[in-house]
């Protein structure tokens, strides 16, 4: 089915290709290396807790050639950046309402203008009446707009 | 608001300090280069060969540098980021402000004790692998500055170096020498040894 | 162009107002005495014709002997301009009346002045070192500082 549309066809075999080696050759490339930190965590924890089935688990690691992406996690490299300093609180902040407001006000309208975009196309085939009635329409959606901008929702102090 | 809303606590600046002169404490003696394994002989098979040179070609023809520009030689940074002396055509032209997703520190200026662990810190959370090039006088060894109070005498002394440009500033001409000898070291690179 | 004021209409003006409080005057300058700083910098900002509502910048200068403190003041006004000088005679601990209350633009440089030279600010909201840490001995810019 995909020889049907040729050459087409052809190009999207080699970008789904391309996309996913992207995304999966460095995982794959990086599993050495990070299969032999787990291990060795795994081993740390057995120490811990489970002593006898730390001396049945002997040390174990992949040759160097191998690990082609390294894998080195420190718990420095993995925090959170912010420009070299350490974070102070959570990112986790509340966010200003008058965005709700403006979200909104712009579902009401934009709701609004994608149903006028196929009474826009099929205009002259509906007539007067079409006309009409969208005009009605709306007006009702802008009698909302105008009591919001005069209840002052839109302004920014 | 009140004149005190707007001032850090005393609490941040005093944890901020230690963390300065224990960070001074520890980088007395210079960090030595990390280059032991450049003179070494290799026994290396054909598979291991390949490997390492399609490895090194990648890593050392897309190097992109993360953001340490604390003083003037960023000005000859940017002037070799420049059309003139372009450094996109090494494939270095994506100067990353993450230095997630950078792997080469270009430290471009003088640093000084209070922003050096924040330095460190920037180098520490960049994936190996990683390289520094010290570039210009303050960066090797504090340049004009080095016996001053505030100034950290070189780079080195909080993270390993690998190519030192001296100048002052050095020309876009002799960053790209250095950037050069960068990549040249990185394509002796392999698989089995520890060469970083 | 800033006419920069001379020291010696001022200083008459200001001797008036604050007797015994002009130490020496100038050309280019006045030196008050440091009791007086603040009643005079307040004179200085507030006084209609002289209305020097804008801090250029405050910076101090170590002579063996003693520290001189330098205000540099501009109105927007009138677009003059004046120089105004302290000493503090004394190297341990010597300390002024801060004019933080006058112009905000002397949090930071009075903040910078005692970073670098010890020289403390009575009344400062947030006396605390700017461009060193806290836990840095000494005060660099002194001349015994090495």
């Amino acid at each position: 089915m995909l020889a049907d549309y040729g050459y087409i066809g052809l190009l999207l075999v080699v970008a789904i290709f391309f996309a996913v080696t992207t995304l999966l050759l460095p995982f794959f490339l990086s599993l050495p290396a990070r299969l032999e930190v787990y291990f060795r965590r795994l081993r740390q924890y057995l120490l811990l807790n489970y002593p006898f089935f730390y001396k049945l688990l002997p040390p174990f690691s992949l040759p160097r050639f191998m690990q082609i992406v390294p894998y080195n996690p420190n718990p420095v490299k993995s925090s959170t950046f912010e420009c070299g300093m350490e974070t102070i609180g959570k990112a986790w902040v509340q966010f200003n309402f008058r965005y709700y407001f403006y979200a909104l006000v712009f579902i009401a309208l934009d709701v609004l203008v994608v149903f006028l975009y196929p009474w826009a196309v099929d205009l002259r085939k509906l007539g007067l009446f079409g006309f009409i009635g969208v005009v009605i329409f709306i007006f009702i959606i802008v009698i909302g707009y105008i009591y919001a901008w005069r209840k002052r929702v839109l302004e920014w102090k | 608001m009140e004149i005190g809303d707007v001032y850090s606590s005393r609490q941040l600046d005093e944890a901020e300090g230690e963390q300065i002169e224990s960070l001074k404490a520890r980088s007395q003696q210079p960090i030595p280069d990390p280059d032991e394994w450049l003179e070494q002989e290799l026994e290396r098979n054909i598979l291991v060969t390949s490997v390492d040179a399609i490895l090194n070609w990648s890593r050392r023809s897309s190097l992109w540098p993360a953001i340490c520009f604390p003083a003037c030689c960023a000005f000859e940074l940017i002037a070799t980021a420049a059309s003139r002396f372009d450094i996109s055509r090494f494939g270095m032209e994506v100067i990353r402000a993450s230095p997630r997703q950078g792997d080469l520190m270009i430290t471009a200026g003088t640093l000084t004790w209070k922003m050096a662990p924040q330095v460190k810190r920037i180098y520490d959370q960049m994936p190996e692998p990683k390289w520094v090039i010290a570039m210009g006088a303050c960066a090797i060894s504090g340049g004009i500055f080095a016996s001053s109070y505030s100034v950290v005498p070189g780079y080195n002394r909080i993270i390993p170096v690998d190519v030192y440009v001296p100048g002052c500033p050095p020309r876009p001409e002799a960053l790209l020498y250095g950037i050069r000898m960068l990549q040249q070291k990185i394509s002796k690179m392999s698989l089995v040894t520890e060469g970083r | 162009m800033t006419v920069a004021l001379s020291g010696e209409e001022i200083a008459s003006q200001i001797e008036e107002n604050f007797p015994g409080s002009i130490v020496e005057s100038s050309p280019k300058s006045i030196v008050v005495n440091k009791e007086s700083l603040f009643a005079v910098a307040s004179y200085l900002k507030t006084t209609p014709g002289l209305d020097f509502d804008y801090l250029t910048a405050i910076t101090a200068v170590d002579y063996y002997d003693y520290f001189e403190v330098i205000y540099q003041l501009t109105s927007l006004q009138h677009n003059h301009s004046l120089v105004v000088k302290t000493r503090c005679y004394g190297r341990d601990n010597p300390t002024l009346p801060s004019v933080v209350s006058l112009w905000r633009g002397a949090d930071f440089q009075e903040r910078e002045i005692y970073d670098l030279f010890g020289i403390g600010f009575g009344g400062h909201p947030n006396l605390k070192r700017i461009f060193l840490w806290e836990g840095f001995q000494g005060h660099p810019l002194r001349k015994d500082y090495l």
